[in-house]
């Protein structure tokens, strides 16, 4: 093990030491980062026509982005492999939609109601998912996105419209603007900008740290006193509430709830989206998000339906052979060309896993 | 008692399919350990080989060639594919073989297109079968004349029921049957059960353990390859049927117990007759088979007969 | 923890980011296309239309329970697409006409297709894609009512016309209709019309109903107006289950069936989903039975061609209605079944007449409108007589709900030894005129909206 810094949680990788910041913090820590991916972000609209895309893509991509951030937050920091995000998803698309259509059509009322409609969905299957680990975990959220969606289109069919969808919706607008074009562009871009940001900040902070030394063993981490069940409840339900986000824009943008929202084939899209682009480097998944849907919108003109074949080929390559999807693809080329990675913040210096004779440790470089 | 006996007989119809999924999924991962999210691929493979020889050469060629060739496709996919997996974390295996399912359902898509292609029933398993009870009167139509009659004490009059599809049942109680005896009287059998205990110790024995995963791969997906033969006729031939089949198979494995071959059967005919028993009320036919597992997984987790210690 | 040192670089950052996000809001927007667009409303779609093609959208179902009946809609959609560019086919029949047979307007017609796999959200996804990144002026086709709802009310909002394909619910042009959007196909409420009287007279005032529907708009439209219409007649209806679009067994219905008391089942179905469940409806021995001392009856209330062909002689006496039928030998339908004719080898569908006469009628208008702009060619077509289009009296686009009334046919289905050839597989009970099934405007409420898109 290291022995490095004493300010240590579990698995030798140490808190920065004394790390009381609030979430600001991150714009000291990763301004880079940060301003980079706002500006590639913001000046979408600018650049993904040169690529044949289109501005309706770009929405798609960012909406996505937030959806398949969250869902990394679980797999990536904590190692849980949720087969049911669609439910948080669709199920603020939902309750967004009746708000257009049965309550009122302003903006803000609707992204509070879905928001409390995710809350309450994510803990109630959260209390019940998070007592079971591994493939169980993965099948009891599958389970009950299952349900959701079957009960959606069948005992609340009344409310949904069932297989027909939701449609009949009101237009969503801010006090007046309407939600078109580019104004829904920027609400979805500026959401995504501070969802990274929160992200970034998470994974740097203590909490971000729990999160890891769960993945790795926590029952060590129960012996050490310290109450893991909240840690996991409280990732469960941040990553649930990124899709309940994403589920709310999505209806916000169209105006128009599809019963695919809650299959169990957009959370496949999610786990696809997530390991092409890296699974736990937070900008792989936007990565990935990006390059399904480029891929399903504008490849498909060119090469016509199999779009999906090549697509499948290419998850299966990565999952086989490039682990760390794209995100990974782009550190080796970058070291390949003899650049140094830059360390991460922390009061450690550079360290990688590196064989000894007692097995796998972190050592320096 | 009609209506008890009609209804019985869908739900153990719709089951049989099932089983014969759910058994070879368990049957992989209680040896191997390895979850097998591509297992409705090899059903996809096998309704796709199945029509292809049923219509151009003859069903009864296909009832010898179809399993055979799927038991050579599990052969190839455990020493290709899974073998390279067994130490990644099972997450990686979900991964994987999602994705290969979704390869294989794009692959059909591409070559037969998405669209159904018919399966006729071979001239001997068409048509209706007629149960029929003490005092029946069976009108002179020619369909109920030809058809195979079967008396029962309990029905009132006669009812009659898709013969194919008691035939599937048929061949599912052999297809379990057979598996029963390979895996309790013989020689491969007893070392796959012993590798299904503790796979490292049976390698210590020396024991080649390697050349027995495969082929228990490859007696799964035979297993599949059975149940597209008949199932093809019934639920159609489609590239989404692999992934429209495997989330229900998959419950059913959680439920009967992962790597119990009993519980497999047995949670499959629990399955197939809540579908059937509800079939009037679609609302709860809809969730009966969730809440079923979400009961069963928070409960038992290590299901109906399953062992304990297993995930838990 | 020190704050000072610190404090520079945040506000820089943030103040960085305020500008960038500034700067992007005020860049030129590339996708306000027209700006100096005629008269009422702001920006309609994708009008102006600049260059020397107009593009159409053809979006059908190419997989999916109903695939076959967009595989002939495409036929039909590229042929009209020929005929608007080279003339023929009905532009030798239909009045009132403008077009030339020289394309639109002097443009010629292209077109892009898309993918609706009989499911809404697909539907509404492909139609988005040809409106955003393929510049389409109008598109059409379509068969399935919950499709052709989803993208009638993306037309509206997207200021593109919508000139529906096969979609047969009241919903689309009766609570759903929308301003941008048209339906030339009957409806559920004119088939019951049609069907109810010759259902009594033929099996009888006094039956047992059991329906199967498909679980979607359609399905409930088509499983209401029948059961309105036959037990105006006396029948009653004992049993209705709701069974999922797409779905391939369905054994366990047909069980719930055969437990009842029923003697006629009704089927709700279309496409695909008929012709597993007649078929399977036979396999089970329905035809062959019988209840309250009288036979088992099959009745399939909207029928097609393909289907017929899909389900074989188990659609034989089997009573329903169709749109239309290539056997009429009125000019119009003359035209257009031999120029089908010509160009594939095989008589055209209902869904093809369907999607073909919409082309047609939606060129015609902007040609006699003068203009692509909407707004206007929506004008033109309100409330627009015409002839020529395949039925034997005249046809009218009413005004107040964008629905197409015509004569409407009850066929049956032809026992294997009276068909002439492989495409003769229904006959022409009844050709119920457009007086007999043109209801009146408040028979199902709901709001055109307007014509500036929303």
């Amino acid at each position: 093990m290291s022995t490095t810094s004493d300010d240590r949680s579990a698995g030798g990788i140490a808190a920065p030491a004394g790390d009381r910041g609030g979430i600001l913090e991150v714009f000291k820590r990763e301004p880079v980062a940060l301003a980079a991916f706002t500006i590639v972000i913001f000046s979408m609209p600018l650049w993904i026509p040169v690529l044949g895309g289109y501005e309706g893509l770009a929405t798609l991509i960012v909406i996505w982005g937030i959806f398949v951030l969250g869902f990394d937050i679980l797999l990536g920091f904590t190692g849980y492999l949720s087969f049911g995000h669609a439910a948080f998803f669709g199920g603020a698309a939902y309750v967004t939609g009746f708000m257009y259509r049965d309550v009122s059509d302003n903006v803000i009322v609707a992204f509070v109601a879905s928001q409390v409609g995710t809350l309450i969905l994510a803990v109630v299957i959260g209390l019940l998912a998070m007592r079971r680990t591994g493939i169980y975990f993965s099948i009891l959220t599958l389970a009950f996105a299952e349900m959701l969606f079957a009960a959606a289109l069948s005992i609340f069919a009344p409310l949904t419209g069932g297989y027909d969808g939701m449609t009949r919706l009101q237009e969503p607008n801010l006090f007046g603007v309407k939600m078109d074009g580019l104004t829904i562009f920027y609400i979805a871009a500026a959401m995504l900008a501070i969802g990274y940001a929160m992200a970034l900040r998470l994974r740097n902070s203590p909490f971000g740290v729990m999160l890891r030394a769960i993945k790795e063993n926590p029952m060590r981490l129960e012996y050490t006193g310290i109450n893991v069940w909240r840690y996991k409840m409280a990732a469960f339900i941040i990553s649930a509430h990124y899709a309940g986000v994403a589920g709310f824009l999505m209806v916000t943008y169209e105006p128009y709830v599809a019963t695919k929202f809650l299959h169990w084939s957009t959370s496949g899209e999610v786990v696809i989206m997530s390991v092409i682009g890296g699974v736990g480097t937070l900008v792989g998944p936007i990565i990935g998000a990006g390059f399904v849907l480029y891929f399903q919108n504008v490849v498909q003109a060119v090469i016509g339906e199999q779009w999906r074949l090549i697509l499948g080929l290419v998850f299966v390559f990565v999952v086989a052979f490039l682990p760390g999807g794209f995100v990974d693809l782009a550190r080796m080329v970058w070291k390949a060309t003899g650049n140094r990675l830059r360390a991460r913040r922390h009061n450690v210096p550079d360290m990688e896993l590196t064989e000894t004779k007692y097995g796998t440790e972190e050592r320096l470089r | 008692m009609n209506d008890l006996f009609l209804t019985v007989l869908a739900g153990l119809q719709i089951g049989a399919i099932y089983a014969m999924l759910a058994l070879g999924l368990t049957l992989i991962f209680g040896t191997l350990g390895v979850v097998n999210f591509a297992h409705g691929a090899l059903y996809v493979i096998a309704i796709y080989a199945a029509v292809q020889v049923a219509i151009n050469v003859d069903f009864t060629v296909a009832l010898i060639v179809v399993p055979l060739f799927l038991f050579v496709v599990g052969v190839v996919f455990e020493r290709g594919v899974i073998r390279f997996f067994y130490d990644r974390p099972h997450t990686d295996q979900i991964l994987v073989t999602f994705g290969l399912a979704i390869v294989v359902e794009e692959v059909a898509k591409w070559l037969f297109g998405a669209n159904n292609i018919p399966f006729p029933r071979p001239d001997w398993g068409d048509g209706v079968i007629i149960f029929y009870g003490p005092g029946a009167v069976i009108p002179p139509v020619p369909v109920f004349q030809e058809a195979p009659q079967l008396w029962l004490p309990f029905i009132d009059g006669f009812v009659t029921f898709d013969y194919w599809r008691i035939i599937l049942i048929g061949v599912t109680i052999v297809a379990v049957s057979v598996l029963f005896y390979l895996l309790q009287f013989t020689r491969f059998g007893l070392i796959v059960r012993a590798g299904m205990r503790d796979s490292d110790m049976v390698q210590f024995l020396g024991i080649n353990i390697a050349r027995r995963f495969a082929m228990v791969v490859g007696l799964g997906a035979a297993i599949a390859g059975v149940a597209g033969l008949f199932g093809g006729p019934i639920l159609g031939v489609t590239p989404d049927q692999g992934m429209k089949l495997l989330v229900p198979s998959f419950l059913v494995v959680v439920i009967g117990g992962m790597g119990s071959l009993a519980g497999a059967v047995l949670a499959a005919v629990i399955i197939g007759l809540s579908l059937a028993f509800t079939a009037d009320n679609p609302d709860i036919q809809a969730v009966i088979i969730y809440l079923i597992a979400v009961v069963v997984l928070l409960f038992r987790p290590r299901g109906l007969l399953g062992r304990k210690g297993v995930f838990e | 923890m020190t704050m000072t040192k610190k404090g520079a670089s945040r506000r820089s950052v943030l103040r960085g980011s305020a500008a960038l996000a500034g700067t992007a809001l005020v860049t030129p927007h590339f996708f306000v296309k027209n700006a100096w667009a005629q008269g009422e409303c702001a920006t309609v779609g994708n009008f102006p239309v600049e260059g020397p093609t107009v593009t159409f959208g053809f979006n059908v179902p190419m997989t999916g329970a109903y695939a076959d009946e967009g595989a002939d809609q495409l036929r039909a959609l590229q042929l009209a697409q020929k005929h608007i560019n080279e003339g023929g086919g009905i532009l030798a029949t239909l009045q009132p006409l403008a077009l030339t047979g020289q394309g639109v307007l002097g443009k010629q017609v292209v077109h892009v297709t898309g993918d609706t796999q009989t499911n809404p959200d697909a539907a509404r996804q492909s139609a988005r894609r040809m409106i955003e990144r393929d510049g389409v002026i109008m598109f059409c086709g379509g068969s399935s009512s919950a499709t052709a709802v989803t993208r009638q009310y993306l037309a509206q909002e997207m200021g593109i016309v919508y000139m529906h394909g096969l979609t047969h619910a009241n919903e689309t042009t009766g609570v759903d209709r929308r301003r941008y959007g048209f339906r030339q196909f009957f409806n559920t409420h004119m088939t019951g019309l049609a069907l109810g009287p010759i259902l009594a007279n033929e099996y009888g005032g006094d039956r047992a109903a059991f329906h199967l529907t498909a679980d979607y708009n359609w399905g409930h439209s088509m499983s209401g107006s029948i059961k309105d219409a036959t037990e105006a007649q006396g029948w009653n209806t004992v049993g209705n289950i709701a069974t999922p679009l797409g779905a391939t067994d369905y054994s366990q219905f047909l069980v719930s069936v055969l437990n009842s008391d029923a003697d006629v089942l009704i089927l709700n179905h279309y496409g695909n989903d008929m012709v597993n469940s007649v078929t399977q409806a036979v396999q089970f021995g329905m035809r062959d039975l019988q209840k309250n001392g009288r036979d088992v009856q099959i009745v399939v209330p909207l029928y097609s061609r393909l289907m017929a062909r899909g389900a074989g002689d188990n659609v034989e006496g089997v009573f329903g209605t169709t749109n239309w039928n290539w056997t009429k030998d009125n000019p119009g339908a003359l035209a257009f079944v031999s120029a089908f004719e010509e160009e594939y080898g095989f008589p055209p569908s209902q869904a093809a007449h369907t999607a073909y006469v919409q082309c047609i009628l939606y060129a015609n208008a902007c040609e006699m409108a003068g203009t692509f702009y909407a707004p206007e060619v929506i004008r033109t077509l309100e409330g627009m007589t015409y002839s020529g289009d395949g039925y034997d009296s005249e046809s009218l686009y009413r005004a107040e709900d964008h629905q197409s009334f015509h004569d409407i046919l009850v066929v049956r289905g032809k026992a294997p030894s009276a068909r002439t050839s492989e495409f003769d597989l229904l006959q022409i009970v009844d050709t119920v005129p457009r007086s007999v099934v043109e209801y009146p405007i408040d028979t199902f409420p709901g709001e055109l909206g307007e014509y500036c898109p929303a």
